[in-house]
C-alpha cells in the first residue's frame, strides 16, 4: 500500500512536500502556536489537514493568500488525498520508530527520511500529516538530537493506561471543515469544545436543533432522495461534531433516533413535507425525551426530599438543579451541600443559582468530600449516561461522591438517587472507566487560580524560586502536588504546572468520566419511573422499542 | 356523579366501600389485602349505576382514594387497587367490541367477570406458589419462619403433604412468634403452628428475641410479604428486616413468599420512606406518661410494618416463578407498561 501511494504524493510533489517549509513561512504564528500550547501529537493533525491543500496555493500564489481561501478549497477529493497522506505518513513514522528502536544498525534506515522532512520538501511522505508529537517538536525546534529521545518524550505525555483514549485531539479551529458542514453545527462544535455547551442533555438538545437547522437549509440534489442523501448529510456534520469532541451517548442515542426517522421516509413524499416531518420529529424528541422528561423526573426526585434533609450532589447537573428547585418552590426546607472539582468547576454555576433561588448552599470541592458527606441525609446525581449494567457513567468524582456516601464510617448509609432521562441510557456495559472514556485536553488542568494574599510574602518569593528551581532539577512531579506554600509566591499567572510538558517524568491526566459501580446506586429516577440499577437495561430495551 | 343518577334498587343506601373492605377481610381469612381491594371495587362497580367510561373511572378514583385514607396501613391494598385501575384502563383502551367505542354495557359486564376471574386466579396463586416453594424445604433441614403469612403457611403444608404418608419430606420449623395484642388471645401464627404440628412436622416455637440464638439451627428463612416494592425490597410485619439482617449476617438463604399481585409501586429508599404513619418509636417523658392516653397506640399493633431492603433477600417465591429480587421491577415494568 505505501509504495503505490508514495509515487502519487510525490509526483504531484508540488502539493504535498511543501506542508513543513510553508507551514514555517506563510504561518509562523500557527506554528510557534503548535509546539508550544499543543504538544499532544494530535493537534497536529487535526490543523494540519487544512493544510496540505493549501500549500498549493502558496506556492502559487503568494502566501499572504493561504488563509481563509484554503479551508474551502477542500474538495472530498482533496480530503481523501489528505487521509492517504497521512496514513502514508504514520505508516513512515511507525517505520521509522521500529527502526530507531532496533538500535544504531538499522538507525541510519530511520535518520535519512526524517532529515528530509525536516529539511527540504523531499520527505513529503512525512510531512504532511504527522500525527505524531515528536514530529512537530522537530520542525518546531528544530534543534532536537535524535529520533529516539524525542519519541520519548512524546509517548511519556501520554498516561500509558489511557493511552488508547488520546485519539485525535480536539479540534481547535473551524479550519478544515467540510463545506457541507453547516455554519450552526460549526458554531455549535467549537461551543461544545469549549465548554460553553456542557452536560449530557444541552450537548443533545443543542445538536438536535443544529441538526433541525441543516435540514431545513437542505436541498436534495438531483439524482437522489431525501431519505437516502440526507443521512450522508448529516454525517458530514457528526463527524465534524466529534471531532470537536467525542459525541456523548445522548447525542448518538438522539442522532440514531433521527437518522431512523429519516430513513423511514417514503421517498415519494415531497421534500418540503419530509422537511416539516422531521422537524416535528426533532422537537417532539426533545419534548418528549428531555424537557417533559426532566419535569416528570424533576417531580417524582422531589418528592423524595424531605423536610431537614441535606443533599449532597456532585458538579453541576441540570437535572438535579431542576429536582431541588422543585423541592424548594414545594415548600420543603432542605440543605444543600455541593461537591465541585476542577478544572471544570460546574458546580459554582449551580451554587450560585440556587442560592440565588433562596436555597441554604454549601460549596466545596472534592476534597472535602468527607466532611461534607458527614451531615448528608441524601446525594443526588446527574448521569452522563447509565450503562446496561446499572452503573453510572457520569463527570468524573463521582465514583468518589456516591462511594463516600455508601460507606461513610460510622453511620447510617446514605442514599444515593440518580436523575437521569433514559434517552441516556445505553447498551453498552462498563466494567471500569478505563476502556471507555473521554481525556480532555491537559492543559486545562494548568492554570492555577490566581491566589489573593491578604499579607504579602516579598521574602518567600526569593526563596521559593530558587526551591522551585531545585525542584525542576529534582523530581519535579513533586510540583504537581506542590503545597500551596510553593505555588502561592510564584510569579503572577504562571503555574506550577506550567511546563509541565517540558518537565520529565511528568504527565498530566484530564480524564473527564468515571464509572460508578451499581451497588452505590439505590435509586435511578426517570421519566418512566423510579428503578434499581439492576432495571437499566429493561428500561432501555422497552424505550427503544416503542 | 352517581348518586344523581336515578339508582336501583339495591343501591338504595349509599355502598360503604370502606366496610364493604373490611367486612370481606373479616369474613374470608384466605383473603389478602390487595384481592379484599379489588373485590370491593368490583363490588362497587356492580353496585353503582355509572354508564360511561370516565364516570366509571372518576368513581374508581374516589373510592380508592377514600378507602386508602380511611385503613392506617394501605401499602399492600394500593397493590390491589392501582392494578384494577390499571387493567380497567388498558382494557378500556384496547380496539374492538370492548374498547372506547363498545358498547359501554358490555365492557361493563365483560369487566365485573374479569374482576372475579382474576379474584379466582389470585387466590389459585397461591397453590402455585407452594408448587414453586416447596423444593426450596429439603430433606432434613429446618426453616424458620415468622408472622402469620397465609402463603407461607400453605406452602410448608404442601411441603408437609409431599407425595403423602411415609415419605413426607422431613423438616422443622422454627417458628417466630410476636406477643398478641392483649394476653388472653394467642399470637399470629398459632394456627399454622397447629396445623404443622397436625401434620407430624415438629415446630419448636420462639419470641423475636430469640432468633439471633435460634438461627444458627436454621437452615433457610422464609418470610410472607405484605407488599413487594419496585426494587425487590418487600414491606413485612414488624420484625423481618431484623431476620433478614441476621439471616444475612449468619449467611443463611433469606427467601421472601408473595403473590404478584402484591407487587407495589413504590420505591423507598429505607425504614422512614415508607407512605404510612407509624409511630414504633415514641418518646415520651414521665410527664406524658401521667399524661397518658397516647400510650396504647405503640407497636404492639400487628398493622406495624418494617422494610426489607433487596440484598438481604435471596430470592422472592412468586406465583410467576422464583425471581430475584432485581427481577422484580422487571415483573412490574411488565404489568405498567
Amino acid at each position: 500500500m505505501a509504495n503505490p501511494i508514495d509515487p502519487a504524493q510525490t509526483s504531484p510533489s508540488s502539493t504535498s512536500p511543501p506542508p513543513a517549509p510553508a507551514t514555517q513561512q506563510s504561518t509562523p504564528d500557527m506554528s510557534s502556536q503548535q509546539p508550544s500550547s499543543q504538544p499532544p501529537q494530535p493537534s497536529n493533525g487535526a490543523s494540519k489537514p487544512a493544510k496540505p491543500p493549501k500549500q498549493p496555493k502558496s506556492k502559487d500564489a503568494p502566501p499572504a493568500a493561504g488563509g481563509a481561501p484554503g479551508e474551502e478549497k477542500l474538495s472530498p477529493a482533496e480530503l481523501k488525498k489528505k487521509a492517504k497522506a497521512e496514513k502514508a505518513a504514520r505508516r513512515a513514522k511507525e517505520r521509522a520508530e521500529r527502526e530507531a528502536s532496533g538500535g544504531a544498525g538499522p538507525g541510519p534506515n530511520a535518520a535519512p527520511p526524517k532529515k528530509g522532512s525536516i529539511g527540504s520538501g523531499a520527505g513529503g511522505k512525512e510531512a504532511p500529516g504527522q500525527p505524531y508529537k515528536g514530529q512537530r517538536h522537530r520542525r518546531g525546534s528544530g534543534t532536537q538530537p535524535s529520533a529516539t529521545e524525542q519519541k520519548k518524550k512524546q509517548e511519556d505525555k501520554n498516561v500509558a493506561v489511557f493511552g488508547h483514549l488520546y485519539g485525535q485531539p480536539r479540534r481547535t479551529t473551524i479550519a478544515g471543515a467540510g463545506k457541507e458542514v453547516h455554519p450552526a453545527v460549526l458554531a455549535l462544535g467549537l461551543q461544545m469544545r469549549d465548554y460553553v455547551v456542557c452536560g449530557s442533555s444541552a450537548r443533545c438538545v443543542a445538536t438536535l436543533l443544529a441538526f433541525k437547522r441543516v435540514i431545513e437549509a437542505y436541498t436534495t440534489p438531483l439524482g437522489t432522495s431525501l431519505s437516502r442523501h440526507l443521512t450522508t448529510h448529516l454525517s458530514h456534520q457528526i463527524t465534524y461534531l466529534s471531532t470537536c469532541r467525542p459525541l456523548s451517548i445522548s447525542q448518538g442515542n438522539a442522532i440514531r433516533a433521527l437518522k431512523l426517522a429519516i430513513s423511514s421516509i417514503d421517498p415519494s413524499v415531497p421534500e418540503a413535507s419530509a422537511k416539516a416531518t422531521l422537524s416535528d420529529f426533532i422537537d417532539n424528541f426533545i419534548r418528549e425525551k428531555i424537557t417533559v422528561a426532566d419535569q416528570v423526573i424533576a417531580t417524582s426526585a422531589a418528592e423524595k426530599i424531605q423536610d431537614g434533609d441535606v443533599i449532597v450532589t456532585f458538579a453541576g447537573s441540570s437535572i438535579v438543579k431542576q429536582t431541588l428547585l422543585t423541592a424548594y418552590k414545594q415548600g420543603k426546607k432542605f440543605r444543600v451541600s455541593i461537591i465541585d472539582s476542577r478544572p471544570l468547576f460546574e458546580g459554582k454555576s449551580l451554587a450560585r443559582t440556587l442560592a440565588n433561588a433562596g436555597l441554604e448552599v454549601q460549596y466545596s470541592l472534592v476534597n472535602g468530600i468527607s466532611h461534607a458527606i458527614k451531615d448528608a441525609t441524601k446525594v443526588f446525581l446527574g448521569a452522563h449516561a447509565m450503562t446496561s449494567n446499572g452503573r453510572l457513567y457520569s463527570r468524573v468524582g463521582t465514583a468518589l461522591v456516591a462511594m463516600s456516601a455508601k460507606e461513610r464510617a460510622g453511620g447510617v448509609e446514605v442514599p444515593v438517587i440518580v436523575c437521569c432521562e433514559t434517552v441516556k441510557f445505553t447498551d453498552r456495559v462498563a466494567l471500569d472507566s478505563i476502556v471507555v472514556n473521554e481525556i480532555a485536553d491537559a492543559d486545562e488542568l494548568v492554570p492555577s487560580q490566581p491566589l489573593k494574599q491578604v499579607t504579602g510574602l516579598p521574602d518567600l518569593t526569593d526563596e521559593a524560586d530558587a526551591k522551585k528551581g531545585d525542584s525542576k532539577k529534582g523530581g519535579n512531579k513533586a510540583a504537581a502536588n506542590a503545597p500551596p506554600a510553593e505555588s502561592t509566591p510564584l510569579p503572577e499567572g504562571s503555574s506550577p504546572l506550567a511546563n509541565w510538558k517540558e518537565t520529565p517524568n511528568l504527565q498530566l491526566l484530564n480524564i473527564m468520566y468515571d464509572v460508578t459501580p451499581a451497588e452505590y446506586v439505590d435509586m435511578v429516577v426517570t421519566e418512566m419511573g423510579s428503578l434499581p440499577p439492576s432495571a437499566v437495561p429493561i428500561v432501555h430495551r422497552m424505550s427503544t422499542n416503542l | 356523579m352517581a348518586s344523581t343518577t336515578p339508582a336501583p334498587s339495591e343501591a338504595a343506601k349509599p355502598f360503604d366501600i370502606v366496610a364493604t373492605y373490611n367486612e370481606l377481610l373479616r369474613s374470608d381469612p384466605d383473603l389478602t389485602m390487595p384481592i379484599a381491594a379489588i373485590e370491593a371495587l368490583v363490588l362497587l362497580l356492580t353496585h353503582s349505576p355509572s354508564s360511561t367510561i370516565s364516570e366509571t373511572l372518576d368513581l374508581l378514583e374516589k373510592s380508592t382514594a377514600h378507602l386508602k385514607k380511611s385503613i392506617p396501613n394501605p401499602i399492600g391494598l394500593s397493590a390491589g387497587t392501582d392494578l384494577f385501575q390499571r387493567y380497567l384502563i388498558t382494557t378500556l383502551q384496547r380496539p374492538g367490541q370492548l374498547g372506547p367505542a363498545g358498547d359501554f354495557n358490555a365492557i361493563r359486564a365483560h369487566l365485573l367477570s374479569n374482576g372475579r376471574l382474576f379474584i379466582r386466579r389470585a387466590k389459585e396463586s397461591r397453590d402455585k406458589i407452594a408448587a414453586f416453594g416447596r423444593g426450596f424445604v429439603r430433606d432434613g433441614s429446618t426453616v424458620l419462619t415468622n408472622g402469620g403469612s397465609r402463603v407461607v403457611a400453605s406452602l410448608l403444608q404442601k411441603a408437609a403433604d409431599e407425595k403423602g404418608g411415609p415419605s413426607a419430606v422431613r423438616f422443622r420449623v422454627i417458628y417466630v412468634l410476636a406477643p398478641a395484642k392483649d394476653s388472653s388471645a394467642e399470637p399470629e401464627g398459632m394456627e399454622t403452628v397447629r396445623a404443622l404440628r397436625a401434620k407430624g412436622v415438629p415446630v419448636a416455637t420462639i419470641p423475636e428475641s430469640a432468633v439471633a440464638y435460634s438461627l444458627g439451627k436454621a437452615d433457610i428463612v422464609i418470610v410472607g410479604a405484605e407488599g413487594v416494592v419496585e426494587n425487590g425490597g418487600i414491606v413485612s410485619r414488624m420484625g423481618t428486616y431484623q431476620i433478614g439482617l441476621l439471616a444475612k449476617a449468619m449467611a443463611k438463604p433469606f427467601y421472601a413468599v408473595a403473590e404478584s399481585h402484591k407487587f407495589v409501586r413504590l420505591y423507598p429508599l429505607g425504614q422512614y420512606d415508607l407512605p404510612i404513619e407509624q409511630r414504633v418509636i415514641d418518646f415520651n417523658t414521665e410527664e406524658d406518661i401521667t399524661d397518658g392516653h397516647k400510650l396504647q397506640s405503640v407497636a404492639h399493633s400487628s398493622d406495624v410494618v418494617d422494610f426489607t431492603p433487596p440484598h438481604l433477600i435471596s430470592a422472592l417465591i412468586t406465583d410467576s416463578g422464583v425471581l430475584t429480587p432485581s427481577a422484580v421491577s422487571e415483573e412490574l415494568i411488565k404489568i405498567w407498561f
